[in-house]
């Protein structure tokens, strides 16, 4: 680095938080420089107090938390002896701050303009006519299109997308110093992420500004950040140069998020992901000496949680350091030790078909005096197959339809028209009240948000032995609950778990507990919903596994829903892209993920966030918003974003639906792109030569 | 008349003195909560609230009164002593030599002891009419909330009408003579006290009817107790002679249910409606379960935060409600020593005597206030979880 001064030193930071139980240390012992000019990313999963951690450096701590222990130095002037009256200044001018949420950090009730407006007129008390021109300066800067009307909106009719560009642009119109962003694109779809960041990056190097990024996205700090802190349980496990990290990576955990990660040199078959052990202590739980030690595989008795562990400096020209005694001794370059090879499945007969259903809702805002009906067309024309035993993943972004798709599955949404087979029974317009119980049984979900799929009130194994009530399984009360039991162990949690209440289970946890409630009745089919995307990393790698693993010993089909094509790709047979309601890709993963694209497929696979350093991925940043299914554009859903779409003659794309040609081999795309075009795309994603990065 | 009295302090020991069968019960209830409170549950989570405790202290007070009521009177409600018309408080009876502590009322009755009885008939009422209230509201909002559509339309505007109709006038209509002589309140007290029973029995049956062993006692006892109490209740005709209730009594009883279900409608049919979007609830739709299934045992149980502080402050708004009644002369008879009713009685003469009001109000006003220190209470700890 030049000998520039950094903006911020945060010298053995440590804050805690006073409970009723007492005090939590919630970050210890935190230590980092950012200069300006540099992005440094703080990475962590749930609980390792990286959002915390954001939180202290502006002094926004809850009445219970506090700084209880090193300094922050900001521009060479420590905090601590900073009055109230200074830090307030400080904040929102000189560091500002982008939150998870954005419709939280806007005012629902005022207009953006003034919201915006606001900044420089409390910062720099600047007149009214000064601060709308910056205001407006800024919507530019920050892409969005149409600035007058941006202006005069209210936050609720803008996108996810366009409200986390508004808090951009607020944060930015200050000019702080340094900007702290703590989950920006969590929330947010794959492809809109991709502009933020973009936006975000470029923003950065224009206005030479410092930027701590905080993220739980492996993939996400090594794409955007020059510098990364890796957080577990409260504590920096290891820091440096990105790409020195990623590529030697130095500490034991850091080693097993990357192996835990479905990437694309992964297969489920031949090297399929290696979990994490055990889960990430509670603060107040954590282990003697190292905090990692009860997990890690090159734990030594008595050496490891002896003394708590310093810093260790692995490379002093790159700044790389690592909170591992046995840095030295270890081999980095060890395969894994426990990667069970598993015999790849063959799909059986055909399952479930779908023939040109499509699902229409009708939309109207009173029940008695509706003027004008809208109708959203949640699902055109979908036809598909599947076999016994296979994995069709369906990817998509929000509006897409998938999640539609899979209500009508399980009969919660009956399609309009088509036809839905399963089994040799159409079942398309049987709502599952009316369906009889083998077809319940045979179809079951696991469903997104584990927090809320077990009901709070019941304990666990309850619910689970309700489903076997309802599906009629064992005959006495007896026999229920050994099946309950034999679940239990085939998700692998602790019989005792059986008598517990939700609440006191984790994430991962409640997910194992749905997906055994998933798989109680024998289920032929089971539709997942994004079951892993709320989960942390190195819990996504166990369950996923868990599912893959069910999924052999019972030869079920399985239905993944998901946004993330990291994990799509790791686990899936066959994959379907859908856009607006549309499938606009189809073929097995393979097809898929290499040329020629479905110009959507091609922008997603580009979007995701990849943790692989020695992968080459083309950048394709798509413009504009996802449309609205009740008002979807004429002709190919996808022209208005589509940036090949002056490839085709004659503005066809904007007048007529293509047709779902065949690319060859059961791949299918919705697409006008002539074969010429077509043949000569090339893959998104490259690897360099070399070994493995485990 | 002069009367010898005790003098305030003589008042204040004598009262204090004759409640002590509530403050032994209160030592031995409290004592034993805080020892075990973290056992408890929700009501031990109470006891770390300051709110909360004086809230609950407020209630189980008035609860052993009138448990321990006879004990601590030291008359009988009705019991006149000629000569201690409108005597001030703490007089002594001339020929007894026995305390009038809170003095004598314009019927030469003891204010403390009618005070004290008249919590009996508020305790019995209030907390009986509440819990028949939530179930009414219960069972009909759960549907409107969960179903939506037209089954909503039509159950929201009619406890709207309900809501929208003026309280006392409806009072009126139910409890004057006129319509008391009819059959209506008898068949308006068949309809409301039928409710309890379908809703246990449906309770039961949607969850154990894999499970006949467990399900056929469950519902003969239902049977057997509902019927009892319909028997008792709304015939009269209680085989057992425990249960009865004088037909203005079920008037009332009638007419405070009527009056307090739409609002449990209300709050049951928005919970429902939030509830419904859970998960869990989309979980049990695919399982194939019956909606009355789903929504008495997935979506009641997770909606019993925001409803037990609306009991409690149900609680509070009937007692008041049988208060006003009492003062418009449409509640019980006027004898009777229930609060509202004694505070009317007192109010003729305010001017002259205010000593005979004052008790009864002081009663009133601080159970309802334990009361809402209670749901104040129990809301807090409810967001905490």
């Amino acid at each position: 680095m030049n000998g520039a001064a950094p903006i911020l030193k945060i010298e053995n930071l440590s804050i805690s938080f006073f409970t009723q139980a007492g005090e939590v240390p919630v970050v210890k012992d935190f230590s980092s420089a950012i200069m300006p000019g540099e992005i440094m990313g703080v990475v962590g999963e749930s609980g390792s107090g990286k959002s915390t951690l954001a939180l202290g450096i502006i002094h926004g701590l809850s009445p219970r938390g506090r700084i209880v222990g090193g300094r922050l130095i900001f521009k060479g002037r420590d905090m601590a002896s900073m009055k109230e009256k200074e830090l307030r200044r400080i904040r929102g001018k000189e560091i500002a701050m982008v939150y998870q949420e954005p419709m939280a950090s806007l005012n629902p009730a005022m207009r953006i303009g003034a919201q915006l407006m606001e900044v420089p007129r409390v910062h720099e008390r600047v007149s009214r006519r000064e601060a709308l021109e910056r205001a407006l300066d800024m919507v530019r800067a920050v892409q969005l299109p149409d600035p007058e009307r941006i202006m005069r909106a209210y936050p609720h009719q803008l996108s996810g997308g366009q409200q986390q560009r508004i808090v951009i642009a607020m944060a930015l119109l200050s000019k702080p110093s340094l900007l702290i962003l703590d989950e920006p694109t969590t929330a947010l779809d794959a492809t809109i992420e991709a502009g933020i960041i973009e936006l975000i990056k470029e923003l950065g190097r224009k206005h030479e500004m410092a930027m701590l990024f905080v993220s739980h996205n492996l993939g996400l700090i090594l794409e955007t950040c020059d510098r990364v802190a890796v957080m577990y349980c409260g504590e920096a496990v290891e820091t440096g140069a990105v790409r020195d990290v990623f590529e030697r990576m130095r500490h034991p955990y850091t080693q097993g998020l990357l192996r835990a990660m479905p990437l694309p040199t992964m297969d489920k078959n031949a090297r399929p992901l290696v979990a994490i052990p055990g889960q990430q202590p509670a603060p107040q739980e954590r282990p003697k000496g190292c905090n990692f030690g009860p997990r890690c595989a090159h734990f030594r008795e008595n050496f490891c949680d002896a003394a708590e562990i310093p810093m260790v400096v692995v490379d002093k020209a790159a700044e790389h350091s690592s909170r591992c005694i046995r840095v030295g001794e270890i081999d980095w370059d060890a395969p894994p030790g426990k990667a069970a090879a598993h015999e790849p499945v063959v799909p059986g007969s055909p399952l479930l078909k779908f023939e040109n259903v499509r699902k229409y809702y009708r939309e109207s805002a009173n029940g008695f005096f509706a003027d004008k009906e809208r109708v959203v067309k949640a699902n055109e024309t979908i036809s598909l197959d599947a076999r016994e035993a296979e994995t069709l993943a369906i990817v998509g972004e929000s509006g897409s339809g998938k999640s539609t798709l899979a209500k009508m599955l399980v009969g919660l949404e009956t399609a309009t028209s088509g036809r839905i087979i399963f089994r040799n029974t159409d079942i398309q317009d049987i709502p599952v009240e009316a369906r009889d119980r083998e077809t319940v049984a045979g179809i079951q979900m696991v469903f997104q948000n584990p927090f809320d799929t077990l009901n709070p009130t019941q304990p666990v194994g309850a619910q689970i032995i309700r489903t076997l009530e309802k599906f009629r399984i064992g005959g006495s009360a007896g026999e229920r609950r050994k099946k309950m039991l034999a679940l239990l162990d085939l998700v692998k949690l602790p019989r005792s778990f059986a008598n517990r209440m939700p609440r006191q289970l984790s994430g991962g946890q409640k997910q194992r507990v749905g997906i055994a409630r998933a798989f109680a009745g024998n289920a032929k089919l089971v539709v997942a919903d994004e079951p892993v995307s709320t989960l942390d990393v190195s819990v996504q790698a166990a369950v996923t596994d868990l599912l893959m693993d069910i999924q052999r010993r019972n030869g079920t089909t399985m239905l993944f829903i998901s946004h993330d094509l990291s994990v799509v790709r790791y686990i899936a047979d066959r994959v379907m892209v859908m856009y607006l309601g549309h499938i606009v890709e189809q073929g097995t993963t393979e097809q898929i993920f290499s040329p020629p694209y479905h110009p959507y497929t091609e922008a997603l696979v580009s979007a995701v966030p990849l943790a692989d350093p020695r992968a080459r991925k083309r950048r394709i940043v798509l413009k504009g918003e996802i449309p609205s299914p009740i008002d979807p554009p004429p002709g190919c859903p996808f022209q208005t974003r589509c940036p090949h779409k002056h490839l085709v003659p004659d503005g066809l794309c904007e007048r007529e639906l293509p047709p779902f040609r065949d690319l060859g081999g059961g791949h299918r795309s919705l697409c006008w792109l002539g074969d010429e075009v077509l043949g000569k795309m090339k893959p998104v994603i490259q690897h360099q030569p070399g070994p493995a990065p485990d | 008349m002069q009367y010898e009295t005790i003098g305030a302090f003589g008042i204040l020991i004598g009262i204090v003195v004759r409640f002590w069968p509530v403050w032994i019960a209160l030592a031995i209830v409290v004592t034993f909560s805080l020892t075990f409170r973290k056992r408890l549950g929700l009501y031990g989570q109470l006891y770390g609230n300051r709110a909360g405790i004086a809230g609950l202290i407020l209630c189980l007070f008035w609860l052993f009164t009138a448990v321990f009521a006879s004990m601590i009177a030291p008359f009988e409600p009705l019991q006149q002593i000629a000569i201690m018309k409108d005597a001030p408080p703490g007089a002594l009876d001339p020929d007894t030599g026995a305390v009038f502590l809170l003095g004598g009322d314009r019927l030469a009755r003891d204010v403390f002891s009618r005070m004290v009885f008249g919590s009996q008939i508020v305790l019995v009422i209030a907390p009986a009419a509440t819990l028949f209230a939530l179930i009414v509201g219960t069972m009909l909002g759960l549907p409107a909330g969960y179903h939506g559509g037209r089954i909503d339309n039509i159950l929201s505007f009619l406890a709207n009408l309900v809501l929208a109709f003026p309280v006392i006038l409806l009072f009126y209509l139910l409890v004057t003579p006129g319509v008391r002589e009819t059959s209506i309140p008898q068949w308006l007290a068949g309809f409301f006290l039928i409710f309890p029973v379908i809703f246990f029995c449906t309770l039961f049956w949607t969850r154990y009817s894999s499970r006949p062993g467990l399900l056929a006692p469950l519902l003969v006892i239902t049977f057997l107790l509902g019927g009892w109490l319909y028997a008792g209740l709304v015939f009269r005709a209680d085989p057992l002679g425990l249960i009865s209730l004088a037909p203005n009594e079920l008037n009332i009883f009638v007419a405070v249910v009527f009056a307090s279900s739409p609002g449990v409608f209300r709050i049951v049919r928005g919970l429902t409606m939030e509830i419904r979007t859970r998960d869990y609830v989309a979980a049990a739709q695919t399982r194939g379960e019956r909606p009355w299934y789903i929504m008495l045992w997935e979506i009641l149980p997770n909606a019993r935060g925001p409803l037990i502080v609306d009991a409690c402050l149900r609680v509070g708004y009937t007692t008041i409600l049988l208060g006003t009644l009492g003062y418009f002369g449409l509640g019980l008879t006027p004898e009777s020593p229930d609060w509202g009713t004694a505070i009317k009685e007192s109010s003729r003469l305010l001017r002259a005597h205010v000593h005979p009001a004052l008790p009864p109000v002081v009663a009133l006003m601080s159970f309802v206030l334990g009361l809402n220190l209670l749901a104040d209470a129990l809301r807090e700890q409810a967001l905490k979880d």
